[in-house]
């Protein structure tokens, strides 16, 4: 079976679509560009391939000027190879949801285990042998494992400088534990300690790269993403803005004062799975989803709930009032066009994109339900600028109920008098097979609504 | 079998006991043997847990009957308003005239609380603990106390909860409110893959400085001198705190409390092991 496109991602003109781990770039006219594919998928294991780090690190989000810097000169459109991988960066975790700093310089990586890490785009080697101007800040160096020393908001880790890790230390003594089988258990620890303090010193199992823990939640996060607020006669301030899984939003400063959490936007009672800052350009607005019933519309500088928009009631439209009774939101995306904003609403599972108002007041207003063939999976915005909006949505074909829904899982909308008009991208490359059951794809594909909490153990 | 029997019988008598100390007119003192609990939980899991969506839907006058303000009831019934904003507006819950400006975090069986009950009289003191048993026993030991001292008033101003302060922490309190937090004979978790579970770490201590409001003390005890190293590592590599003066710490009185007066304290005592005490300071938020 062929792996469905499940990320798209527009910078510029180039419009960038994942599948599996390829990665194919299209000018903004939808004719295909090239491909870049990640080496490991190659090798024909299909168990981890559709999944948010091997699209994103490759790519970096930004605008092709950005890009053109990143590739050290090659205008990377005209020689028909956009892409190559800068740098392959293993995180201690893995991480959930990545976004970069306003400067561009910096990739923030939220991770599973609750933690956020600053990494250079560049990484300081690369930058000082291509004698780029903007090397990221050098930090001081001092090696650093999360677990054994204290570790500061602003430490590095750079493996490279080859200093040798602290050695394990036990941690309890003859005062603090009593019994005769915890006494005994001291003993043969201390007996071990020479021998995990060789394996210490042989398996430097740390990352080899620099990376900076920013902050962190006792809980997975979902998203991250970056405010910037601008403030009267001052330099603009910027925050990071991270949702977890146990419903919180957090706000805190921006590095190298991450450690300052300035405020948490509270009131959503399930998981949040996706964050939309600054929808139509009003920097202060928070759009936020997830295993809610509504969209929250936040203020979140002042950590206020603006207003909220139900996402459950229109779901209901389109899978049937009994079938559908909890919804997990996977993508909340604004744009503008016209002086109009819309938001566009991807719900997990459901075949059609919902589309709100984004109104003056801040608030959010149900326009209309798009309906597609199958569910789609990412959306984003190919051109702006012309009169009509054109939408390019990744639908997963698999779940498509007719015959004609089968065939390209890239969808052109465009926005037409008689409402949006779909047109098939054809011509895709050729890819993305795999040998994988449909029921195991479904499971990578569709992993939102797993966040929901349902234990019910003391 | 005869395990599970005796398992059952165990169990049964707890239930009984407990239902028993529960009853309306009884002031007698819970016994610990009745609500012991296996004294560590994994922070991370799902427990059954009961929060408020925010600080502003927290009913605190359960927990606080005594600072319950009454309101007139044409306060309560909102003006006529529309479907939206009275979706928006937060769950009317009865208010208190105090903030809780005391937290113990992981206050065990909650001797602390029980000895700064009457050291500060005017003051909410929380007790948080996120196992339910011992939550259950400080309870019904709050319960008791507050009866037996009803003349005196005493005891109205301590309160118990059950919860994952790790995790939730600011659904709880509001940046600022807390003027000092606890942090008592914590779980050490001597293995280094455990470490992220202990409750003093560089980021938690982001969140215990966003709840405390600048010049606010965190107070830590514990009887393991490496935990004790971490923790003054922990706390002195984070930007929002600073040590507080030796000097300083032995006059504050709370830390003699905290020393003789919590159950892991008085263990310790017995076992003649030492006790590592280290305040911490909230500083200001630095410009930007």
């Amino acid at each position: 079976m062929t792996l469905p496109y499940h990320l798209v991602k527009v910078c510029g003109s180039i419009v960038f679509a994942a599948q599996g781990g390829d990665i194919h770039s299209f000018s903004s006219a939808l004719q295909h560009i090239s491909t870049w594919k990640y080496p490991a998928v190659q090798q024909a294991d299909e168990s981890k391939a559709p999944s948010a780090e091997t699209e994103e690190s490759p790519a970096p989000e930004g605008p092709p000027a950005k890009r053109r810097k990143v590739e050290n000169g090659k205008d990377s459109v005209s020689n028909g190879q956009p892409k190559s991988k800068k740098n392959a960066q293993a995180m201690p975790k893995r991480p959930c949801a990545l976004a970069l700093t306003s400067d561009n310089n910096t990739i923030l990586s939220a991770d599973k285990f609750g933690d956020v890490y600053a990494l250079p785009l560049l990484p300081t080697t690369t930058t000082t042998t291509t004698g780029s101007e903007s090397a990221p800040s050098p930090l001081p160096s001092q090696p650093q494992s999360r677990s054994a020393t204290p570790s500061t908001p602003t430490t590095t880790t750079t493996p490279a400088a080859g200093q040798t890790p602290p050695l394990f230390k036990s941690q309890a003594n003859e005062l603090t534990v009593h019994t005769k089988r915890n006494l005994r258990a001291l003993e043969n620890q201390k007996i071990s300690l020479g021998r995990r303090a060789l394996a210490e010193q042989l398996g430097a199992n740390r990352p080899q790269f620099e990376s900076t823990l920013l902050l962190g939640h006792v809980s997975m996060l979902t998203a991250i993403c970056v405010g910037t607020v601008s403030v009267a006669g001052g330099k603009p301030r910027e925050y990071i803005l991270t949702a977890d899984r146990d419903e919180h939003i957090r706000v805190s400063r921006a590095a190298p004062q991450a450690h300052v959490i300035e405020g948490f936007c509270l009131g959503h009672e399930e998981f949040v799975s996706r964050l939309c800052v600054a929808p139509g350009g009003k920097a202060e607005v928070l759009i936020s989803g997830g295993g809610d019933d509504d969209l929250f519309v936040w203020d979140w500088v002042k950590g206020e709930v603006l207003g909220r928009a139900a996402v459950l009631e229109h779901v209901k439209g389109v899978a049937g009032q009994e079938e559908a009774s909890k919804v997990a939101v996977t993508r909340v995306f604004a744009c503008t066009w016209e002086g109009r904003t819309g938001v566009f609403v991807v719900v997990e599972r459901v075949p059609a994109l919902f589309h709100y108002d984004f109104l003056e007041d801040n608030t959010l207003q149900h326009r209309e339900t798009i309906p597609l063939p199958a569910n789609p999976l990412d959306v984003d915005l190919v051109e702006a600028a012309v009169a009509a909006p054109r939408l390019l949505v990744a639908v997963d074909t698999a779940t498509s109920t007719s015959t004609e829904g089968r065939g390209s899982s890239l969808i052109a909308l465009e926005k037409g008098e008689a409402g949006w008009r779909q047109s098939r991208v054809e011509d895709l490359p050729a890819g993305g097979d795999i040998t994988m059951s449909t029921t195991e794809l479904q499971k990578i594909l569709y992993s939102t609504e797993s966040l929901r909490k349902l234990s019910d153990f003391d | 079998m005869g395990g599970d029997k005796i398992k059952k019988d165990k169990r049964q008598k707890r239930e009984e006991y407990r239902a028993a100390i529960r009853q309306e007119g009884v002031s007698e003192l819970p016994r610990k043997k009745f609500y012991r609990q296996r004294a560590h939980a994994n922070p991370f899991s799902d427990h059954q847990l009961i929060y408020p969506p925010s600080p502003d839907q927290m009913d605190w006058s359960s927990l606080f009957p005594h600072y319950v303000v009454d309101e007139p009831q044409d306060q309560q019934t909102p003006a006529p308003e529309t479907s939206t904003s009275q979706d928006l507006a937060p769950l009317k819950v009865k208010r208190i005239s105090k903030d809780v400006e005391v937290a113990d975090i992981g206050c065990g069986f909650g001797g602390l609380l029980i000895a700064l009950a009457p050291t500060m009289p005017d003051t909410l003191i929380l007790g948080l603990e996120i196992r339910v048993s011992v939550t259950h026993f400080v309870e019904d030991r709050i319960k008791a106390l507050r009866a037996q001292n009803d003349e005196a008033k005493l005891y109205r101003n301590v309160g118990v909860l059950r919860a994952n302060t790790m995790k939730f922490l600011p659904n709880f309190f509001r940046k600022g409110q807390l003027s000092k937090i606890f942090i008592c004979f914590p779980d050490p978790h001597f293995k280094a893959r455990k470490h992220k579970q202990r409750i003093v770490s560089t980021t938690l201590n982001s969140e215990y400085a966003y709840v405390l409001r600048p010049g606010g003390i965190v107070y830590t005890i514990t009887d393991v001198p490496n935990l004790h190293e971490w923790m003054v590592q922990h706390f002195d590599a984070h930007p929002s705190f600073e040590r507080v003066p030796e000097e300083e710490q032995e006059a504050d009185p709370c830390v003699a409390i905290m020393r003789t007066e919590t159950e892991e304290g008085k263990k310790v005592e017995r076992h003649k092991g030492e006790k590592h005490v280290a305040l911490f300071r909230r500083l200001e938020d630095p410009a930007w």
